[in-house]
């Protein structure tokens, strides 16, 4: 079902939509784990051969990423990380 | 402001005698043609390339620039300017994908797909801010 190999395009529309979930995140640090984890991932299989499997764990990551900002979202603490206070 | 409108009418002249100037267009910068003389000082969008974008802000193009010095973490004493290529730099496509993701966030704005794809340059990339400020100030 999915694509025999994804393009470049694809790839880094995928890495787009990732980093664009991760931002959406309420909680720093979950928010933070998730960039670092994407561009890590991204990174690691920068020169695979044949990518479609790191794609497909891409894409389905990015399922639960939306879903979880979603339910995150609803029960956002009101007080800020420390981290986030002076910028 | 002023800058902004004298671009604008830099258009017509350019694409009315666009078969003349094609081979000048690398060399010359002087648009006194059709009579409307431009003055092509101060003006940083009258570049070598044929580009008619809108000049960008120096301090946007600064700012970009120090994004993509951090991004890439570039060496103190390598030159970035407008004119610098990412690909130059040292940036492949991820870290492209990473540097407009921080401009966005930098500037709040969001950029779309095709048109990050198309960023090849730091000036390409703050004209493009320039754009999407500007629209989202007019909004």
């Amino acid at each position: 079902m999915a694509a025999a190999s994804p393009s470049r395009p694809e790839i880094l529309s995928l890495f787009r939509s990732l980093l664009r979930t991760s931002r959406q995140f309420s909680d720093y640090n979950i928010r933070e784990y998730s960039k670092r984890r994407t561009i890590d991932a991204f990174r690691l299989n920068k020169h695979a051969t044949d990518p479609s499997a790191a794609f497909a764990d891409g894409k389905s990551q990015l399922e639960v990423a939306k879903r979880q900002a979603l339910v995150y979202s609803l029960y956002a603490p009101k007080v800020k990380s420390i981290m986030e206070l002076n910028h | 402001m002023a800058s902004f409108t004298a671009s604008s009418i830099s258009f017509t002249p350019l694409s009315s005698s666009l078969n003349l100037n094609k081979g000048l267009a690398k060399s010359s910068v002087s648009l006194s043609i059709n009579g409307i003389s431009f003055p092509s000082h101060g003006l940083k969008s009258v570049s070598r390339r044929f580009s008619v974008s809108c000049a960008a802000k120096p301090e946007t193009v600064d700012k970009v620039c120090e994004i993509v010095r951090k991004q890439l973490a570039i060496q103190p004493d390598v030159a970035v300017s407008g004119d610098s290529k990412f690909a130059a730099l040292g940036a492949d496509s991820l870290d492209t994908v990473e540097i407009v993701m921080g401009l966005e966030e930098e500037f709040g704005i969001s950029v779309e797909e095709e048109s990050a794809q198309t960023i090849a340059t730091v000036q390409d990339a703050a004209d493009l801010i320039e754009n999407l400020v500007e629209k989202k100030g007019s909004a």
